[in-house]
C-alpha cells in the first residue's frame, strides 16, 4: 500500500520537480522564471487540444508516444522510491527495466522516422547513438552492484539500508559511479550539455526534434513520459548521494523529497553553467561515464575477494 | 525414428516429383509445396513430441557393405529438428507465391529439389551418430544449398557469391575432417563414443579445429565473409532457411562436439565468448552500415550468432569453473536464442523478399513509405525488428534474458572468469543498443517517411501464403515473449543432453523466472492497453486534421530531403572507423559552373578487406611455385600414382 501511494506521488509530482530546473535556471539567467506549476498548466493545456497529424504518418506515429510512456510508468513501478520497497520486484528486473525504456526509445525513433522529416531523421539517428553508450555504463554499473550486493533487482540497491551498505563495501568507486549515472542522467533525458531543449535551432536538438510533428494529448504523453524517465533516473542518483537510513519513516520521507529536489537543482545549475558540447564530442562526454564506471569495476574486483 | 525418416521420405519425395512435371508451373508449385509442407509439418509435430520425451532413439543401416551410418536423437536434436522442420515448412509455404516466374518453371523444380535435399540434409546432420554419416549429410547440406544460391545464375554478382560460399564451406569441411581424424587417430573407431577418454592435447586440437569449421557455417568473424554475399543471393525464402536454420547446424555442431569431448577447461569457454563478442559487435556494426536489405540481415546474422556464442561460452566458463546455474542458463539462453534468432530472421528474411518482389530493389535507399500499402508486411517486419533488438515483450528478450541472468552468475566468480563475464555483458548490453539503432533504420527508412524513389510508390501486398507465413513467425515471436514457459522448459531439457554431470536439471528456477517474465510482459501490455484507452478519452470529440510534415518554415520539401539510411548510420560508424572503414567516392566540385557530381560510399568488412592480401595471396603464392609439378603429361601423372603407392608400401 506504501509503494503504491509512493507510485502515485511519483507519478503526480514529477512534473512538478522537472519545473524546478526551469526555475533554476531562470535564475542564472536573472529572469523571474515561468512559475514552478508550468508542467502541469502546460499538460492541462495540451490535453484539451486535437491533433494535426502530417500526410506522412502511419498507425506508428501515434502508438510513440503511447508506448514511451508506457516504458517510462512500468519502469517507476520498479524502482524504490524514498527507499521503500518498490510495488514491483523480481530477480533481473533492472535488465528488463534498461530493455523496456530501450523499447520507449525504439518507438520514439519510429515515430520520427515516420514523419518523413529530414530534422526527425536526424534526431533519430542521434537518439539511436547516443544511449548505446549509456547501456554500457548502465550495465557496467549493474556489474559493480552485483559484485557488491550479489543480487539483480533495483529493490536491493536503492531500498532500506542497501545504498549505505553498497557505500560502507565501496565508498570510493561510489563517487564514480554517482558522477557517471549523473552523465548517463543528463544523456538519457536530453539535458545540456548533450541536448538543448530549449534552442530555437531544430538542428542541434536530439530529442526536441523528434517530436516536433507531435501536437496535443499526444504531446503531453510524451512530455509525461519524459518526466517519469527523468524522476526514474534522478532518484537512483538521490539515493546513491543521500544513502542515509534514518529510521522513522516520516524523517526518511522529507529526506527523499528534498535530496530529490537537491537533485534536481544540481541538473538545472549544471543546464545553467555549461554549453552544450559539439556533435562530436557528445560521445566522448558519455563515454567519460562509461570510463568511470569500468575503472570502478574494476577497483572493486581488486579490493573485495 | 520411423516417422522421423518417414517424413524425409515424403520431403524427399515432395522435392523430386515436380522434376517430372517441370514443365506446368502452377501444378509443379502445388506438388512440391504439399509434399515438402506435408514432411516438414509431419518431422516437426514428430520431434516436438520426441523433445517432450526423455527417451533416446536411434537407427543404424550399412553403407557400401563397409560402414554403417549410424542416426541417434536425443533431445538437443529433436531441439534442432522442431526449428529445422518448423522454419523449412513456413519457407515452403511462402515460396508458392513467392516463386512467380512461370518462365522459369523447370529452374523452380530444380530449385525445390534441392531445397527438399538441404531440409534432409539438415535434420539427418542433427541426428548424425558416428563420423561418416556426420560428414555425409553435412556435404550433401552444403553442396544443395550451393545450388540453392547460384538459383539466378545469369548475374556474375550471384556466381561470384556461389564461388565463396563452395570455397568456404569446402574449407569448413576441411577443418572439420580434421577434427574426426584426429579423433579417429585417438580412437580408432568412427563413432563418437570415446572421445571422452582421450588425452587433453588431443581435445583442444579437435575441438580448435571444429570450431573453425563449424564456425565458419555458423558465420563466426572472421569466417563469415561467404555469409553477406550468399545470403542476399539466393531467392528469399531460402535465404530465410540459411540464415535462420542453416548457419544453426553450426552451433549444434560446436555445442555436439563441446558435449561429446567431455572435457571442462576454462579455454574453451573463453575462446567461444571472445569469438561470440566480436562476431556480434562487428556483425551488427556492418549489418548498420549496409544498404542492401538482405545484405544487412546476412550481417545481422552474424551479430545473432555471436549473442549465442556468448551465451555458450558463458555456459562453458560456468561449466569449468563449478557453477551449475550459470552454465544452464547461459547455454538455454544460447538454445533459447537460436530458437528465436530462426524465427525473427526468417520473418524478417520474408519480409524483405517480398518487398524485393514488389518493388524491384534491396536497395533500402531507393525504398520508403512502404508501410502505408503494405499493411502486414510492415507490421510483421516490425515485430521482428523489435524482437531481433532483443526487447520485451518479444521472444528476442527471454533469451537474452538468460543468458544476461548467466553472466551475471559469473560476476562473482574469480579474476579471468570475472573479467569475461563483465566483458560478455557489456557486449551484449552494446550490441543490444546498436542492434536497436540499426533496425530501427531500416524500419525507419524502408517502411516509413516517404517513398525514395518511385520503385517504392504505390506497391500493394499481394500473395496469401507469403502473407500467412510471416504471421505465423510473428505470432511466435510473441507467444515467446510473453509464453515463454514452454519453450525455455525445452532448451533447458536439451541443456540436458549435453551430458555436463548435473544430471536432471531442476526445473522450477527456471520457472519461476519465466514466471516474471510473463508477469512483466502482461504487465507491460495491460500499461499499454490503459494507455491506450486514456488516448482514446483525451481524444474524444477533438478536432483532429491531417496537414503536410513540418518543415521548420520550408514550404517546398521533397522526398529527397529525407534522412537516407547512409547518414543514419554515419556517426555511429564513424565511432567503429579502425573496425569498419568507409570508402568514399565524391569527386570535388570545380569551377563555377559545376557539373553533375555524385556520392557514394561504402563500409568495408576488414575480414574480407584482409583476407586477399594476408590468406590468398601468399596461397597463391605458394601454388605459383609448385607450378612444376602440373604438367599436363598424363604418363607423368601415372607415374605420380605409381610413386605414391610405393612410397605407401614401404610406410603404411
Amino acid at each position: 500500500m506504501e509503494s503504491f501511494i509512493l507510485w502515485i506521488m511519483a507519478i503526480l509530482l514529477a512534473p512538478f520537480f522537472s519545473g524546478v530546473i526551469l526555475k533554476v535556471k531562470a535564475f542564472f539567467g536573472g529572469k523571474k522564471g515561468p512559475p514552478v506549476l508550468i508542467n502541469y498548466y502546460t499538460l492541462i493545456k495540451l490535453f484539451q487540444k486535437g491533433s494535426v497529424y502530417s500526410t506522412s504518418t502511419t498507425v506508428v506515429f501515434k502508438l510513440g508516444p503511447v508506448v514511451s510512456l508506457c516504458a517510462a510508468v512500468i519502469a517507476l513501478m520498479f524502482l524504490p522510491i524514498a527507499g521503500r520497497q518498490p510495488l514491483l520486484s523480481f530477480n533481473g528486473d533492472v535488465i528488463f527495466v534498461l530493455y523496456l525504456l530501450g523499447l520507449g526509445r525504439f518507438f520514439t525513433i519510429a515515430a520520427a522516422m515516420d514523419t518523413a522529416s529530414p530534422f526527425e531523421g536526424m534526431g533519430a539517428a542521434r537518439e539511436a547513438y547516443f544511449p548505446i553508450i549509456c547501456e554500457a555504463t548502465m550495465f557496467m554499473i549493474l556489474v559493480l552492484f552485483v559484485k557488491l550486493t550479489g543480487s539483480l533487482s533495483l529493490s536491493a540497491y536503492f531500498a532500506g539500508s542497501s545504498p549505505m551498505e553498497i557505500w560502507h563495501a565501496a565508498g570510493p568507486q561510489m563517487v564514480f559511479v554517482i558522477i557517471a549515472l549523473f552523465i548517463v542522467l543528463l544523456t538519457e533525458n536530453a539535458r545540456v550539455p548533450v541536448d538543448d531543449p530549449a534552442t530555437h535551432l531544430e538542428l542541434t536538438m536530439i530529442h526536441e526534434v523528434m517530436v516536433l510533428d507531435h501536437s496535443g494529448p499526444d504531446f503531453a504523453l510524451i512530455e509525461l513520459g519524459a518526466f517519469y524517465k527523468l524522476f526514474f533516473y534522478a532518484t537512483m542518483v538521490a539515493g546513491l548521494v543521500f544513502p542515509f537510513d534514518l529510521g522513522s519513516p516520516i524523517a526518511g520521507f522529507g529526506l527523499f523529497w528534498l535530496s530529490l529536489l537537491i537533485i534536481y537543482k544540481v541538473v538545472g545549475v549544471t543546464e545553467s553553467v555549461m554549453a552544450r558540447y559539439r556533435m562530436d564530442l557528445v560521445p566522448k562526454f558519455i563515454l567519460t561515464s562509461f570510463a568511470l564506471a569500468f575503472f570502478a569495476a574494476i577497483i572493486t574486483l581488486e579490493f573485495i575477494q | 525414428m520411423d516417422l522421423f525418416f518417414l517424413s524425409l521420405v515424403i520431403i524427399i519425395l515432395g522435392g523430386a516429383l515436380p522434376l517430372s512435371i517441370g514443365r506446368r508451373f502452377a501444378a509443379m508449385k502445388t506438388a512440391a509445396v504439399a509434399g515438402i509442407g506435408a514432411g516438414c509439418l509431419l518431422g516437426c509435430i514428430d520431434s516436438g513430441f520426441k523433445l517432450s520425451q526423455t527417451a533416446r532413439f536411434s537407427a543404424s543401416f550399412d553403407y557400401l557393405k563397409t560402414f554403417s551410418l549410424l542416426f541417434q536423437m536425443d533431445s538437443l536434436s529433436a531441439f534442432f529438428l522442431v526449428i529445422i522442420f518448423a522454419i523449412s515448412f513456413v519457407a515452403t509455404v511462402y515460396s508458392y507465391h513467392y516463386m512467380n516466374s512461370p518462365g522459369k518453371s523447370f529452374r523452380t523444380s530444380v530449385n525445390y529439389f534441392f531445397f527438399s535435399l538441404l531440409i534432409v540434409s539438415m535434420a539427418l546432420v542433427v541426428t548424425a551418430g558416428n563420423m561418416i554419416a556426420f560428414m555425409l549429410s553435412w556435404e550433401i547440406m552444403s553442396l544443395s544449398s550451393f545450388f540453392l544460391v547460384i538459383y539466378n545464375y545469369q548475374t556474375a554478382e550471384n556466381r561470384r557469391a556461389g564461388y565463396l560460399y563452395l570455397v568456404f564451406s569446402h574449407i569448413g569441411a576441411m577443418s572439420i575432417l580434421t577434427a574426426f581424424g584426429i579423433l579417429y587417430g585417438y580412437t580408432g573407431s568412427f563413432g563418437f563414443a570415446g572421445a571422452g577418454s582421450i588425452t587433453d592435447t588431443g581435445k583442444i586440437l579437435i575441438f580448435i579445429f571444429a570450431f573453425i569449421g563449424f564456425g565458419s557455417k555458423a558465420g563466426v568473424f572472421p569466417f563469415h565473409v561467404w555469409l553477406p554475399h550468399a545470403h542476399p543471393a539466393a531467392p528469399s525464402h531460402i535465404s530465410a532457411v540459411m540464415s535462420g536454420v542453416m548457419i544453426k547446424v553450426g552451433v549444434y555442431g560446436i555445442l555436439r562436439i563441446y558435449s561429446i569431448l567431455h572435457f571442462h577447461t576454462p579455454l574453451f569457454g573463453e575462446m567461444v565468448l571472445i569469438a561470440g563478442m566480436v562476431s556480434g559487435i562487428l556483425g551488427v556494426v556492418y549489418a548498420l552500415g549496409q544498404s542492401d536489405l538482405k545484405r544487412l540481415l546476412a550481417y545481422s546474422s552474424v551479430e545473432n550468432i555471436g549473442i549465442i556464442l556468448i551465451g555458450i561460452g558463458i555456459g562453458m566458463i560456468g561449466v569449468s569453473s563449478n557453477q551449475p546455474v550459470m552454465a544452464v542458463l547461459g547455454f538455454a539462453g544460447g538454445l533459447l536464442h537460436v530458437m528465436n534468432h530462426s524465427l525473427f530472421k526468417s520473418l524478417l528474411f520474408l519480409g524483405a523478399g517480398i518487398v524485393l518482389q514488389k518493388t524491384g530493389t534491396r536497395s533500402i535507399e531507393a525504398l520508403g513509405g512502404l508501410f502505408k500499402n503494405m499493411k502486414i508486411s510492415g507490421a510483421t517486419f516490425l515485430i521482428g525488428s523489435l524482437a531481433i533488438c532483443g526487447l520485451p515483450p518479444f521472444n528476442g528478450f527471454v533469451g537474452e534474458f538468460l543468458i544476461y541472468l548467466g553472466g551475471f552468475k559469473g560476476v562473482s566468480l574469480e579474476k579471468t572468469s570475472f573479467a569475461l563475464s563483465l566483458l560478455g555483458i557489456v557486449s551484449l548490453a552494446v550490441i543490444g543498443g546498436l542492434s536497436l539503432a540499426c533496425f530501427s533504420r531500416v524500419v525507419g527508412i524502408v517502411f516509413q517517411g516517404e517513398p525514395r524513389s518511385p520503385a517504392a510508390v504505390g506497391r500493394d501486398e499481394k500473395g496469401p501464403t507469403m502473407l500467412i507465413s510471416m504471421l505465423v513467425p510473428a505470432a511466435f515471436c510473441i507467444l515467446i515473449g510473453v509464453f515463454p514457459q514452454v519453450f525455455i522448459r525445452s532448451a533447458v531439457k536439451a541443456v540436458s543432453s549435453l551430458e555436463l554431470g548435473y544430471g536432471r536439471i531442476p526445473l522450477e528456477p527456471f520457472m519461476e523466472m519465466t514466471g516474471n517474465i510473463t508477469r512483466a510482459a502482461m504487465l507491460f501490455l495491460a500499461v499499454l492497453f490503459l494507455v491506450l484507452a486514456l488516448r482514446t478519452f483525451l481524444y474524444r470529440n477533438k478536432p483532429v486534421s491531417r496537414s503536410g510534415t513540418w518543415g521548420c518554415g520550408f514550404t517546398q520539401p521533397t522526398v529527397k530531403m529525407q534522412y537516407t539510411g547512409s547518414s543514419y548510420a554515419a556517426s555511429i560508424l564513424d565511432f567503429f572507423r579502425p573496425v569498419a572503414p568507409r570508402l568514399e567516392d565524391h569527386p570535388l566540385i570545380r569551377g563555377r559552373f559545376p557539373q553533375k557530381t555524385h556520392y557514394r560510399s561504402s563500409i568495408h568488412d576488414i575480414a574480407e578487406l584482409h583476407m586477399g592480401n594476408l590468406i590468398i595471396r601468399p596461397i597463391l603464392f605458394l601454388f605459383e611455385r609448385l607450378h612444376w609439378i602440373q604438367h599436363g603429361d598424363i604418363h607423368l601423372y601415372i607415374g605420380y600414382i605409381l610413386l605414391a603407392i610405393i612410397v605407401l608400401l614401404f610406410f603404411v
